[in-house]
């Protein structure tokens, strides 16, 4: 089997846990596995990936202090040609998807995006990724080629603990015009209000089925109830119902609370992977195939507007 | 459709108004909020302030009760203004996100609660109904048309269920559209959008005359006053179910078995009473239930204090924090010592009911439409 | 300020059931309302926003049969000038990239300062085409885009992408570009009936593969790099335990469980 180019991501200071997913699973499919670093002053983090490959190619230069698509593309590209590798694997993340696709069509190389679930057959991938918000399963037939692009959702592989010890070879920038047509400027933080979820022990997550702010108080009930804090999905901050910072999910926060009881929320991956490290979830949804059921621990298919006041009733009793 | 555009000075016969006062006098949510309706008369005679005057906020406060109109000595609507008013808003595209959705809803799922098409025959699961197939031969008695509250709103929900135990009892002909079942458009039109209401209307009225029927029963007083006064040639007449169930009762077609030793007041919808005349019909069916202490508001009939339900209001919020009409109406029942309020529109019911739970009251005071009061003394 | 924006319709499936249809390969589309894709609506506000502020041109865009015409002219009643429908039974079974392809071969030869296209789709979710696009226009990109100004020159424009959560990234890319929109970035404006008819009033240019200068190679399955084989519902790892009954047995049992865990 041809090599594996698996591109690590970091940023400011840290290396993110997608790599080592990555890795993992890259380490299983049975060629050479060799990871891609590109930084400044990224020495320490190629060391430490090199415990999951087995070479690490890494880049240590001012142009890839922070984040360019177009830096990382021309890099990748040059990095690529020289070593031929069969499959180079991205994160599915804010940063992969922003350069990926621009890398198949400059190289000709099929790429299929999020993959959920991957096999190989020889040399040519064959992946699952979701359709409909998480709704169904895709199995996808790529087009014959040299070389395979593909990005892979956050948690499809669970990180192992290091086993390899990969060479780790430092090599030069090959991208030796400056980018001058996109440019980093600045990083912005969120704000953030008056409650942090991501140290709430608590939480009632608030999903599209509370309909309007209107029925927020159903949730606020239960969520006082409990003592708990209120989190939400997207859409809930999109309507501007709750603050940006009590998001919950890929764009929002991550939260690992003892209880993350969601209530009209369907589970989309994107919000999942914000709350799937929760000890308890509870979900309760109207619709039954929502696949907030397949990672809940407990659930109840049924109308929120009908259950939320009992379980209030039950809670408020339960604590006398 | 190229009509020439009409000026509002036309339109409503602005020039008519006397600037009596009347209307702005009688106006039920002048009690809370600054809307002053006599003022949008007199300065919308002025062409070039018509864009200022529809950024005004307080024309969202009007419920279009109908209190101005029918006060007015000159005959003329004022509500019809304020509706005008929010087209140019509408037409804009500057109306607040949750009028927008409401109205985007019933156009791509045909009601305005943000619920699929699909499921708007799930509150009718396990009951026995007829759904009707256009140009059937055979001809069923009643078209009953459930409405989008009723269908989607897991509160009303029940009232829809109610309805169907009573005609069921009573052995009515009756049958449903189905998931085909399109918004009425009345609260589209009066959110201004003119444009989505034709729509309504004409694809409305050719469902429903396809349909072989000798009558169109509705459920909520807006769909009926749409369809009665609104809609253009629809074939068949049209009735609200009070005016149905009051008949059966009076045929004797339902056997009322248990008592209701309860003191009950009706509350009077505008869209019902003052907008059409139908009063009797509901008194008729609730002092039919024996065991029945039946009160009247002092404010009843044409002078019914309108619940803010309509008009647009269950999508847009007031910028006035006064009490609402709905809290100080459930308070005037509790006064008079009732413990249920009756009612027979959707909105009244869902904004009394949360009236009751805004003031603690919920526990002594339900709010319950006739047709469920009706179906608990079968 | 010359833009343009592309969309497309999709099924609203948000709320609905999906069911796999008999092919397997596609589902059953027959209870689903349609409208146009929420990153699109998203993307078609900011360009209307920033030809407001800036005065220019909006062509919209849509691959997609006679059925897209509506999404097209709700974006043409927002305020859009000037719409291209690419209609052709070879586009069936395209991914990002055939898409992109089409797309680009209708880009390439209109006057544009930015491209904007949705982030990603709700029905097939590839988050791929504006990306894509770009590349194959030669032009500078950026996705997950939450955030646009236009700086003074109109060459370039400052533009914020989201990042996991929630961070904002801040970059300056040079115009012409292609912005994969995000939602959430405005609050989209309502179309209202009557501008919809309006908007009928405009042609909507329609353009098939030929026309754009594309052969069989390059749409549908054969200009993919990948074809959906089949759909099937998703391997759910250990189901949830549901509890069964009325909402007060159900919130009772709930109840129970949750205080022997200590979590109430």
């Amino acid at each position: 089997m041809k090599d594996i180019f698996v591109l690590a991501e970091h940023r400011r200071g840290e290396l993110r846990e997608i790599s080592m997913e990555m890795l993992t699973g890259a380490a299983k499919l049975g060629g050479t596995v060799i990871a891609v670093l590109l930084g400044k002053d990224v020495d320490e983090f190629a060391e430490k990936l090199a415990g999951f490959a087995d070479k690490v190619l890494y880049i240590n230069d001012d142009m890839f202090e922070n984040y360019n698509s177009e830096a990382y593309q021309k890099a990748l590209s040059a990095l690529i040609k020289e070593h031929g590798p069969g499959l180079v694997m991205v994160g599915n993340t804010a940063q992969g998807v922003d350069m990926a696709p621009a890398l198949a069509v400059e190289l000709e190389a099929p790429m299929v995006t999020d993959i959920t679930a991957l096999e190989m057959d020889g040399d040519k991938p064959k992946p699952t990724r979701q359709y409909y918000g998480g709704k169904l399963d895709a199995h996808m037939a790529m087009k014959d080629a040299d070389l395979y692009i593909l990005t892979i959702r956050e948690a499809t592989f669970p990180a192992e603990e290091p086993s390899k010890s990969g060479e780790v070879v430092k090599v030069d920038n090959p991208v030796s015009e400056e980018i001058t047509y996109r440019k980093f400027l600045e990083y912005v933080e969120p704000e953030i209000g008056d409650v942090d979820i991501t140290q709430s022990t608590l939480l009632v997550g608030v999903g599209r089925g509370i309909r309007e702010d209107k029925n927020l108080p159903v949730a606020e009930e239960l969520a006082e109830a409990l003592g708990a804090d209120l989190a939400a999905s997207r859409a809930v901050v999109d309507a501007g119902w709750l603050p940006s910072d009590r998001q919950v999910g890929i764009s929002g926060k991550t939260v690992k609370p003892k209880l993350y009881l969601a209530i009209g929320i369907s589970g989309a991956f994107q919000h999942v992977t914000g709350m799937k490290g929760a000890e308890v979830i509870v979900a309760i949804n109207k619709d039954p195939d929502a696949p907030i059921f397949g990672i809940a621990d407990y659930g109840i298919v049924d109308d929120l507007f009908k259950v939320v006041p009992k379980l209030v009733e039950k809670i408020q009793e339960l604590k006398g | 459709m190229c009509a020439e555009e009409v000026g509002f000075v036309e339109k409503y016969d602005l020039l008519g108004c006397i600037q009596c006062g009347r209307c702005t006098g009688g106006c039920p949510v002048a009690m809370r909020t600054p809307l002053n309706v006599r003022t949008f008369m007199y300065f919308t005679q002025n062409e070039e302030r018509l864009e200022e005057l529809s950024e005004n906020p307080d024309i969202w406060d009007c419920t279009t009760c109908f209190t101005c109109a029918a006060r007015c000595p000159k005959g003329l609507e004022p509500l019809e203004v304020l509706i005008g008013l929010r087209s140019l808003q509408i037409e804009e595209g500057k109306i607040q996100p949750t009028v927008r959705d409401a109205l985007e809803s019933i156009f791509k799922d045909g009601n305005p609660w943000g619920s699929p098409r699909a499921k708007r025959m799930d509150w009718a699961e396990g009951l026995d109904v007829k759904i009707l197939e256009p140009e059937a031969e055979e001809t069923t008695d009643i078209l009953l048309f459930i409405c989008c509250t009723d269908a989607y709103d897991t509160r009303v929900q029940k009232v829809a269920q109610a309805l169907i135990k009573v005609l069921n009892a009573a052995g009515v002909d009756y049958g449903l559209i189905g998931d085909d079942e399109s918004c009425c458009g009345a609260e589209v039109r009066r959110m201004g959008e003119e444009g989505l209401f034709e729509m309504c209307d004409e694809e409305n009225v050719e469902l429903f005359n396809s349909y072989n029927v000798n009558r169109i029963v509705t459920v909520s007083p807006h769909c009926y006053n749409s369809f009665k006064k609104e809609y253009h040639e629809l074939k068949h007449p049209i009735f609200h179910y009070t005016e149905l169930v009051a008949e059966l009762l009076e045929d004797g077609k339902l056997e009322l078995e248990k008592e209701i030793t309860k003191v009950v007041t009706y509350h009077d919808p505008c869209y019902l009473g003052k907008q059409n005349d139908i009063y009797d019909e509901p008194r008729y069916i609730i002092t039919r239930i024996p065991g029945i202490d039946f009160r009247e508001f002092d404010r009843c009939r044409e002078r019914s204090l309108c619940c803010e339900g309509g008009g647009g209001k269950m999508w847009v919020e007031s910028e006035s924090t006064e009490e609402r009409l709905a809290e100080a109406r459930v308070m005037d029942a509790k006064e008079m010592g009732a413990e249920i309020i009756a009612v027979s529109c959707p909105f009244c019911l869902l904004t009394l009911e949360d009236a009751t739970k805004v003031k603690g009251i919920d526990e002594e005071m339900r709010v319950i439409d006739i047709l469920e009061l009706l179906a608990e003394a079968l | 300020m010359n833009m343009v924006v592309c969309v497309k319709r999709v099924p609203d499936t948000a709320e609905s059931e999906v069911h796999i249809d008999g092919s397997g390969k596609d589902i059953d589309k027959s209870r689903l309302s349609f409208g146009i894709n929420e990153c699109d609506n998203y993307a078609v506000e900011e360009a209307i926003q920033i030809k407001e502020k800036l005065e220019g041109n909006v062509t919209v865009i849509s691959l997609g049969g006679k059925d897209s015409d509506e999404v097209i002219r709700m974006a043409l009643a927002k305020g859009g000038d000037d719409a291209i429908r690419l209609e052709d039974d070879a586009f069936a079974g395209s991914d990002a990239f055939a898409i992109a392809k089409a797309l680009a071969a209708t880009v390439k030869d209109l006057e544009y300062d930015i491209v904007f296209t949705g982030a990603l789709t709700d029905d097939d979710g590839f988050t791929a085409v504006g990306v894509t696009l770009a590349e194959l226009l030669g032009v500078p990109h950026a996705t997950y885009v939450k955030d646009v100004e236009v700086l003074e020159d109109g060459k370039k424009a400052k533009v914020g992408r989201e990042l996991e959560g929630g961070l904002m990234e801040y970059l300056e890319i040079e115009l012409p570009c292609v912005l994969g929109i995000q939602t959430g970035i405005n609050e989209p404006r309502y179309a209202s009936f009557k501008g919809i008819k309006q908007a009928a009033k405009k042609e909507i240019v329609l353009k098939s593969a030929a026309d754009l200068g594309l052969d069989a190679s390059d749409v549908g399955e054969a200009g993919s790099w990948a074809a959906m084989e089949q759909f099937t519902p998703p391997v759910v790892g250990e189901m949830a335990e549901i509890f069964e009954g009325e909402p007060e047995e159900t919130a009772a049992k709930l109840g129970d469980v949750l205080k022997e865990k200590g979590l109430v």
